[in-house]
């Protein structure tokens, strides 16, 4: 099979990220609550990850919190910040997994830059959106439809200058996009563990530069006699036993990444990507590519999406196809009708992947060929 | 011989401590803390087999590592709050 799915998760993880995960299940007890030999191998374990986050993310070791997924760090991050009913400005890019959590809140949410791959627009929109009486910004790194690149560095600077914290969406940028939760000044990123961290579903970071509410309340390990979760991070958002092995994969993952190097996973990545949407379009198909984009194309297929994703299945290739739960994304592209394919690579393109998706492509059946 | 004990609220301050006092030169082992040394119950300690307890408190504050106490233990076995 020709994985291209990173989008969603890296299926084939670094041989170390599965062997840290065995080892993890056989030798670790819980973390933080016992002095034990296995119980203190787990909290070593967990320390480890935090350590090597806040070596690639550059910042402090408590700093990172061990979240389920990226949306469970978005939704602390979200809680933190939004009051309810309060005014927050969005890309026109945003996942469900921040518009969402903002709806549930009743937030006034302000929608600024539509464009795709056009930073001018982008930053125009939000130089206009970011006024007094915004209780935040939410915006991704990289939209998880299109692989738009948002030019989060000037975000960013806009927000501090006008004393607007804001959340980072790094779904699809982490292990792709060099990211310092310092250097950017954002109150909070979140990221999956499991996408291009390379570990486990069910792992997540968030990244905390502000002070977070917990939304989840119960046992750390600490202070049991305080009936108030503990003021400090991590533990305060860290109720309840940890996924100890995934975190332990997600670990090997970091430090793998950090010894590839982010940089030269890029590289290829959208080196591959680029190759895709120029083979694509010669295929005849519509292609949303741009300047500043990431690993992941979008296109439409003279069919249905859905329809196209299952002939590729059959073909062996792994795509995802339709709204990929991000229908502000289409809105602004106006793909809400149709959907689109999303082909995304992952750390382990190749000149192979993308030859064997447009070799399967080109075999379709299509009225005119 | 003396012993010096430093608590934490936290595991995770705990082991950052016990990273920074290594790297510093600072023999230490982490352990869970004793209930009566801690009144809010269950923490983490830094054991410390060093004669001066004092440089490494100042290398975890100079890091801005938050501790609880510091005790110190003598030869009968008994353990005493230092200040900090």
């Amino acid at each position: 099979m020709i994985y291209l799915d990173n989008g969603a998760t890296s299926l084939h993880k670094p041989a170390q990220v599965y062997r840290a995960v065995e080892q993890a299940l056989r030798q670790c007890a819980n973390p933080g609550r016992g002095g034990y030999g296995a119980a203190m191998e787990a909290a070593r374990q967990v320390y480890g990850c935090r350590e090597a986050a806040a070596r690639l993310f550059d910042c402090l070791p408590e700093q990172v919190v061990l979240t389920a997924n990226c949306t469970h760090g978005l939704n602390i991050a979200i809680a933190s910040l939004v009051r309810p009913g309060g005014r927050v400005v969005v890309s026109g890019f945003e996942h469900n997994a921040v518009t969402r959590p903002l709806r549930a809140l009743g937030a006034d949410i302000r929608v600024a830059g539509r464009k795709l791959f056009d930073w001018e627009d982008t930053l125009a929109r939000f130089d206009e959106a970011l006024k007094p009486g915004v209780d935040a910004a939410v915006f991704t790194h990289v939209s998880n439809v299109f692989g738009y690149i948002l030019p989060v560095e000037e975000l960013a600077g806009m927000c501090v200058s006008r004393g607007i914290p804001f959340i980072l969406d790094a779904a699809q940028s982490a292990g792709s996009l060099s990211l310092s939760l310092k250097k950017l000044g954002a109150a909070f990123i979140a990221m999956p563990g499991h996408k291009g961290l390379l570990g486990p579903q069910g792992t997540g970071l968030l990244l905390c530069a502000a002070p977070p509410k917990p939304l989840l309340f119960g046992g750390t390990g600490t202070a049991s006699v305080e009936q108030q979760m503990p003021r400090e991070l991590p533990e305060r958002l860290e109720a309840g036993t940890l996924n100890v092995p995934g975190i332990a994969g997600l670990a090997a993952g970091l430090r793998f990444l950090r010894h590839r190097g982010v940089e030269a996973i890029f590289r290829e990545e959208h080196r591959q990507a680029m190759d895709c949407a120029r083979g694509l379009e010669k295929l005849g198909m519509e292609v949303f590519a741009g300047a500043h984009q990431a690993a992941t194309v979008s296109f439409l297929p003279p069919m249905d999406c859905e329809e196209a994703a299952a002939l590729l299945a059959r073909q062996g290739v792994a795509v995802r196809a339709g709204l990929h739960c991000a229908p502000f994304a289409h809105e602004s592209a106006g793909t809400l009708e149709t959907g689109t394919v999303r082909v995304s690579f992952g750390y382990d393109a190749s000149g192979d992947q993308t030859r064997g998706l447009l070799r399967a492509v080109s075999k379709w059946n299509l009225p005119g060929k | 011989m003396k012993y010096y004990y430093i608590t934490f609220r936290s595991v995770t301050f705990a082991q950052r401590g016990e990273k920074l006092l290594s790297a510093g030169g600072v023999r230490c082992t982490l352990q869970r803390t004793p209930r009566w040394m801690e009144e809010q119950g269950c923490g983490y300690a830094l054991k410390l087999w060093s004669r001066d307890p004092a440089a490494a408190v100042a290398l975890l504050k100079e890091n801005r590592v938050p501790l609880r106490r510091v005790y110190v233990q003598g030869g009968d076995g008994q353990l005493e709050e230092m200040a900090l």
